[in-house]
Order: C-alpha cells, then structure tokens, then sequence
C-alpha cells in the first residue's frame, strides 16, 4: 500500500512539469496583452511608450521559453513570481485564501454527502413512486441549473426578499448556507441518482435475496447487504465532485464575496495576470491528483475484494 | 345558594378589577415607553450624534498597501482620501490652493514657486514643510521611467526649498497644464518622508501616513479596509468618523449588498453597477441616486485616410444617421448623455457653440446622394461608380456594450444604405488596427478630467493611436499638429483659446469623429447619507464632503 501510494506521488512530479509548460504556453500565445490589463487597472491612458514600459517591468518582453526557464526555477524554489495586479508574491497570497474555500468546499461535501445518501436511499425505497418522482425532479433541476443561476436565485429569495441570510462575506455560519448550497446542489443531484440505482442493483442481487431468505430484517438487509455494496460507486462519484466542488467556488465566490481563492483566481482571470493562474491552476492539479489518490485508498478500504486482488498480484 | 352566588359575583367582580388594574398599569407601562422614546428622541439623539456615524462602501478590490507613488495595487480613489496634492483640480479646469495655499510663475513658464501652508501636519505628527515636499518629489524621480506616460513628469527638472515653507520646481519647458497634472491622484502626492523605504518610496513605503482627511486603519486582505478621520486634519473635518470599504467584485452582488443594507453607498464610473439597476434604483424612489456631469466622451473614430469614408460627406452622413437617444435608452437606460462634440462644453476650452450632427435621417441621404453616392435599385447599399459603401467597424469583441452600440450603429446605417461591416476581435487585435489603421470606424474614449483636453490633444499627434489615423487623410493634419504643439506650450490664455477652437472646429467641421455619449459617474446612496456630490476628478470620492442626515 505504501509503495503504491509513493509511485503515485511520483507520478506527480512529471505532471506538474508537463501540466505547469501547457499552462504557461496556452497563457501567452492566447489572445489578450497583460500589459494593457495592468494599465488600465493603474488608470494609465495605453500609449505605445506606456505599453512597452509595462512589457519590460512584468518581464514580457523576453522570447517565452526564457520566461519559461526562469519561472520555473523560482517555482522550484517555491517562488510562484509577483502578481501583475496586487504587485505582491502569488504564494503567500494563496495560501492566505486557501483556508477559505477549503472551508466552503467541505461543508458542501458534507452537504452533498448528508442530502444525497437519505434522498438516494428514499428513492431507492419506493421505486417509481412518489417518493422517487420527487427525487427524479430535483435531481432533474440540479443537473439542469448552472450553480450561479442558483446562487442569484437563492440570495433573491433569502436575502433580497425575505432578508434570512446574509447576501455576502465571511464570518458567521448563517454565511456559508448559500454558497454552499449553491456549490452542492448539482453534485448532491447526481449521488442521489446515482444511489438509487446502484441500490436497486444491489437489492437485486442474490445475497439478498438470501438474506431475506434467512429472515433477516429489512432494516438490517438495507444496511448491512444493499447500502455497503451500493456505496461504492458514490466513492469513485464523490472524489470527483470534490473537483467539482473546488471548481464550484470559482464563481460562487464571487458572487458571494467569499474571500477565497477562487474570487482570487477569477479576478486573476480577468486581469490577465498570468503568475496567479499559474499558480492556482498547479494548485488546481495536486488537488484533483490528491483527490484521486484518496479515493483510489479508500475504495480499498471499503471493498477487500480489491485489497485481495491488489494483495495477491504481490 | 345565596352565599354561593354572592361568592361568585364577588370573584367576577375582583377578576374585572384586577384585569382593569392590569391594563392600567399595561396602559402606564406603555405610555412609559412612549415617553423613554420621544425623550430619546429629543434628547437621546442629540447625544448618540455625538458618536459621528460610520459609512459602509464597497470596491472591487483592496485599496492596496497605499503608495502615493506607485500604481496598482493602489486603488486611486483611496490615495486620494490620505494623500493631498499642492494644488487641487475643479470643476472648471482651473485650480485651487490646496497644500500650497500660493504660486507664482516665472513668465517663461518654467519655474514654479510655491508658497506652502504652515498649519499642516502628518497623521503621525511629522510636520509639512518644503523638506517634506523635495523628499517627496526626489522619491518620484527616482523611479521616473514608471512615470513617463504623463508628460510632467517628462518635462520635471527637481525641486528645490527655497526656506522651510517654499518651494521651487523646475520645469524643461514651459508646459501649461503643469499645474493640472500636479493635481492627479498620483504621483505628485505627498507621504511623511519617515515612511519612506531605502531612502525611497520606489520599493515601498513602511506605512499609509499622509496628511490627507482620512487614515487607513485597517485591512483584511479580500474582505475590507477600514479608513478612519484623520482628526489633527488641517480642513474641514469629515462627518463621517468611519469609512468600511468592503471587496465585492460582483456589480450585481455590489447592488445586492445595496439593497440589503451592507452597504451605504455605490459610487464609480467603470460600471460599480450595471446600467440597468442603476435605471431600478432610481426608479424605486427609496434611495438617492444620481448621475455626474459628463466626465469623458465615447467616440468612434473614423478613418480619413481610407475609402470610403474619406470623403467627407459619407462622414458627415454616418454623423446624421446615428439615433444617440435611441441608443442611450436602450444600452445604457438613460444613464450617460448625448454626445455632441468631441468634447463636452464643461471641459476645459471646449464650449465653443460647436453646431451638432442631429439625428437626421433624410439629410444623411441627401448628402450621400449628392456626393453621388447612390441607391441602384438592386439592394438597400449604396454605390458610386460601382463601389458598395461598406464600412468596416472595428470594436472589442468580449465587450457586451461595445457589441451591442455597434449593431445598433449598423442598423442605423443600414436605413440610409451604408452597409457595415461588425470586426468584434480581441482586445489587443483591436489595438493592432487603431495602431496601424486598419479600420473604417472604432471605438475611442477620451481621458478624462484632467487629462482632457491637453493629453489627449497632444496624443492625436502619435502615429500609434487611433485619432492619428483617423485624421491622416485631412488636409490640414500637419497644421493641426503644430497648432497642438504649440498650444501646449504658449503662455498666453488668449492664443491657447485660439488655437483650442481652431483646433476643435476644424475636426468637428471634418467629421473624423462620431460622437456617441458621455460617460457619467453612478452614485446611488440611502437617504441617511445625504445629497450626493461629485469630485472634480472620475477618480476621486469626495467622502469627506458628506453631510449625512441633510436634506
């Protein structure tokens, strides 16, 4: 287990160098001249002369395998550059984001976990009836409805006409309802689904079948023989929801002014200002490559028959 | 029974007496209450003024760590709340005494004396003198090439102190407007020389200490700064004793917050809210809301140098055909003005009576059919000598209201049978082709107060800009230019008028330019805070002039 979680760790040694090339290279044969983001953020009227100023001072002006080369032997140094936009070490101020939408982040896998396994499990009860048609409907908008159109919609609602919630900021819990909400909602639609038909595959299965036969409870065939088995595939679902999620709180935090970092990364963004997408962006890749480690343990954990088999080609 | 039903009667009797002493004392508890809140009212209140109120107010982002000096980061608006200039920039172009309470002239135009006041200090007690302000101009030059876009500081030779309250700044040239750009938000601002870092404020200062009415006092990177009254300040005091500046980067969030009471006030040029909310706010009647006078003009310029629009009647025609009004309804729900000049009559040297294009339809087709510009009958385009009249307009792709003022020019145009051509590219595409003009029509703003009208005059003369270009194919270009140069230069108010009107009606007379709107400030506020008012410069807020609580 140890070593196959080593190797891939490793392995994230030539992604990130291949990953962090691509991005550097899309950033600047993309359209677009950060330049001109960075005078018309300081309020200089662009003239040529200001233009090439601004070129040479943000290091622009040198042929981009040089830039490259240079980034990268900061980066190894744990030095991610300056921001173009805030003139300040891109790190520092990442990292200063970074509790934030981790905090975000996990109350919404909280929420997605905690509303779509009952809903799941509800649905999976009353096959075809109400019960599952309801789920079917939400699952059905969730999917459908972009987080930010439901974001706009539940501060409408919560903030704007009945006042309940606080629209924005950062502070108290009664603040992270909505965007975590917001961030969850599709994610949560889909496990909900997602359960409900593993489920009713599982109870199809003869182990149950048998169980029943041994008198055994519904409660405790439910549990026991139909949920664990049925859980498997909301693993592998839920380690890339987190993905999602952090992804989620891109735009759900700027529309909430959750000060995190992904508001950061979206101004970044805007701005042009290439050394914060970089950085976020190899932030973006450890943490789907993490994500994905954790599952791959967990799915272990959860089914030995996997362990077994990795046990036995030792 | 007797006794029984006695008891009875008794009880109810006392029960009804009770109740009645109950809403007695009820009755005398409320009026109790009235009394606490109307005395609370008359007297309280009056006392609790005594705690000045505190303004909430949002920004896109951080004001940044506050070097006077130095660019973004820096939020202008917030450099100007702690720093002050020498002279301050008014309304009318002129200036006023403001740190230096005098000046005077050499009458070549190229020293400036300044007498200094001798009541200012800095927020942390360090005294405002000539030392200050050649420590401070010193730190300025000696990061000089981050300053070369304004010409002051291409034309600053250095300051020297002449005794602890005057100061000499030597100019190469004689360069009138010296005194509007020493105005601007920065550089030419000053911070107590104890803050500097190295010797300088080129790699940053130590901390915010100027001598302005306002204290930043705290901030919380991505969340707020709190900006405090400066309460040694030399002027008028502000009202407020609190200024929150929160980061909300969202203009629709920005009026969410508005309108569930996080934040007081909206105010900003570059779009703090849509055009739309802004039309709803004002609309509901619950808040004060209120537009600026015209602070910059959007423009197309149109190529003199290229067919077909170097024939000055198709110019003239595209002037006629374009329905402004219609168009700042739609796109901007009344919130900008109708563009008739280049510049608008409150900038400086600009009203000059300049007769508008109207909106006029028929004319437009009248001049084109005159100029033999005609409907063959095969089409709704026009052509002469078997060329179509296309024009091809050139407009920033990603920007939604620059796209939605080029269809609506388009159809416009159509109606008198001038076919346009739409090329939505990229920003820096767009760029490319105003730089070497590749471009029928595009998009042009001028700057501002108070760059406007000297700065951006002197900028028609680069090649690299899109006004260059638009006025190459003039035939008095050359002359225009040396007019610029020489304007910019003359000490003398009356030939500076001359030539400005020269210079203005001799380009609205050629039609090189389409003037569409001019951009207003937003400012939408609760009744609490008092009349709005605006600053003489897009980039300043004028907190300090608040009076909350007035009609």
């Amino acid at each position: 287990m140890q070593a196959f979680v080593l190797k891939r760790l490793l392995f994230l040694v030539p992604t990130l160098l291949a990953a962090s090339f691509v991005i550097f290279l899309m950033l600047r044969i993309g359209p677009g001249d950060p330049a001109m983001d960075y005078l018309r953020l300081s309020n200089v009227p662009p003239t040529p002369q200001a233009l090439a100023d601004a070129r040479t001072m943000l290091g622009l002006d040198r042929p981009i395998l040089v830039q490259y080369v240079d980034w990268l032997k900061q980066a190894l140094q744990l030095d991610f550059g300056t921001s173009y936009a805030s003139q300040r070490p891109v790190l520092p101020d990442l990292l200063h984001y970074l509790p934030a939408t981790l905090q975000l982040a996990s109350v919404a896998l909280i929420l997605t976990l905690g509303i779509s396994i009952p809903l799941g499990m509800w649905a999976a009860r009353h096959p075809d009836r109400l019960p599952d048609q309801i789920v079917r409907l939400v699952a059905f908008v969730g999917v459908s409805m972009p987080n930010f159109w439901l974001a706009f919609l539940l501060v409408l609602l919560f903030s704007v006409q009945l006042g309940w919630l606080p629209a924005m900021g950062r502070g108290a819990w009664t603040q992270l309802i909505m965007p975590a909400l917001a961030i969850s909602f599709m994610s949560l639609s889909i496990n909900a689904r997602l359960l409900r038909a593993s489920m009713l595959e599982v109870a199809g299965q003869r182990h149950v079948y048998y169980a029943r036969l041994r008198g055994l409870s519904e409660r405790n065939i439910e549990h026991t023989h139909i949920l664990r088995n049925a859980l498997l595939p909301i693993i592998t679902a839920t380690g890339m929801h987190i993905g999602e999620l952090i992804g989620g709180t891109l735009v759900i935090e700027s529309i909430f002014g959750w000060p995190g970092v992904g508001r950061y990364a979206v101004s970044a963004i805007f701005n042009r200002d290439y050394p914060v997408i970089q950085c976020f962006t190899l932030m973006m890749v450890i943490v789907f490559v993490l994500c994905n480690l954790v599952v791959d343990i967990l799915y272990a954990w959860v089914d030995p028959r996997i362990r077994l088999a990795a046990g036995e080609a030792k | 029974m007797w006794a029984a039903q006695h008891a009875q009667r008794w009880r109810t009797l006392r029960q009804r007496f009770r109740r009645q002493r109950f809403r007695r004392r009820n009755l005398r508890a409320r009026s109790a209450a009235v009394f606490i809140v109307v005395a609370a009212a008359t007297l309280g209140l009056p006392a609790a003024g005594k705690a000045d109120p505190a303004l909430n107010f949002s920004w896109f982002q951080n004001a940044g760590p506050l070097n006077p000096h130095l660019y973004t980061p820096n939020q202008m608006f917030a450099q100007g709340m702690v720093y002050e200039p020498l002279v301050k920039y008014q309304a009318d172009g002129s200036v006023s005494p403001w740190l230096a309470q005098s000046w005077e002239a050499s009458p070549d135009g190229k020293t400036y004396t300044f007498k200094l006041r001798q009541d200012v200090s800095f927020s942390n007690g360090e005294k405002f003198d000539a030392a200050a302000v050649v420590a401070n101009v010193e730190a300025i030059l000696a990061n000089r090439e981050r300053h070369t876009w304004l010409e002051l500081m291409n034309q600053i030779v250095g300051a020297e102190a002449l005794d602890a309250y005057t100061v000499r700044l030597t100019l190469k040239d004689a360069y009138y407007p010296f005194l509007q750009e020493l105005a601007l938000p920065r550089p030419m601002r000053f911070i107590a020389p104890s803050q500097f870092k190295d010797g300088g404020t080129k790699s940053g200062i130590k901390a915010p200490i100027g001598t302005g009415p306002w204290k930043l006092t705290e901030t919380r990177l991505g969340e707020y700064d709190v900006f405090t009254r400066n309460d040694s300040y030399w002027g008028a005091k502000p009202a407020y004793e609190k200024i929150t500046v929160k980061v909300i980067s969202d203009p629709n969030m920005r009026a969410v917050a508005f309108e569930t009471g996080q934040i007081d006030l909206i105010y900003g040029a570059d779009g703090p809210i849509s055009p739309d909310m802004f039309a709803r706010f004002a609309k509901m009647r619950r808040y004060a809301t209120a537009l600026s006078d015209p602070i910059q003009t959007r423009a197309l310029a149109i190529n003199s140098a290229r067919e077909p629009t170097s024939d000055l009647a198709v110019r003239k025609a595209l002037n006629h055909a374009v329905d402004k009004d219609m168009m700042i309804a739609t796109v901007f729900h009344g919130t900008q003005k109708k563009a008739d000049a280049l510049f608008a009559s409150n900038v400086p040297y600009a009203d000059i009576g300049l007769e508008p294009y109207n909106y006029d339809p028929a004319l437009a087709a009248k001049l084109l059919d005159e100029d033999g510009w005609r409907l063959t009958g095969d089409g709704p385009i026009r052509s002469k000598n078997g060329k179509p009249l296309t024009i091809e307009f050139s407009f920033a792709g990603t920007d939604a209201i620059s796209k939605s003022i080029a269809e609506i020019v388009q159809a416009d145009l159509r109606k008198v049978g001038i076919d346009t051509v739409l090329v939505g590219e990229e920003e820096s595409s767009v760029y490319a082709r105003q730089k070497d003009g590749r471009f029928g029509m595009i998009f042009n703003r001028t700057w501002g107060a108070p760059y406007d009208p000297h700065a951006f005059v002197s900028s028609m003369r680069v090649p690299s800009h899109a006004d260059y270009r638009a006025q190459l194919g003039l035939a008095r270009k050359a002359e225009i230019d040396a007019e610029i140069g020489k304007v910019l230069t003359t000490t003398d108010e009356a030939t500076r008028k001359a030539l400005y009107k020269n210079i203005f009606t001799y380009l609205h007379e050629q039609a090189v330019y389409l003037p569409l709107t001019y951009a207003t400030i937003f400012a939408v506020a609760k009744p609490e805070v008092g009349p709005l008012q605006f600053g003489a410069m897009a980039t300043e807020i004028p907190f300090e002039k608040l009076k909350p609580g007035a009609k």
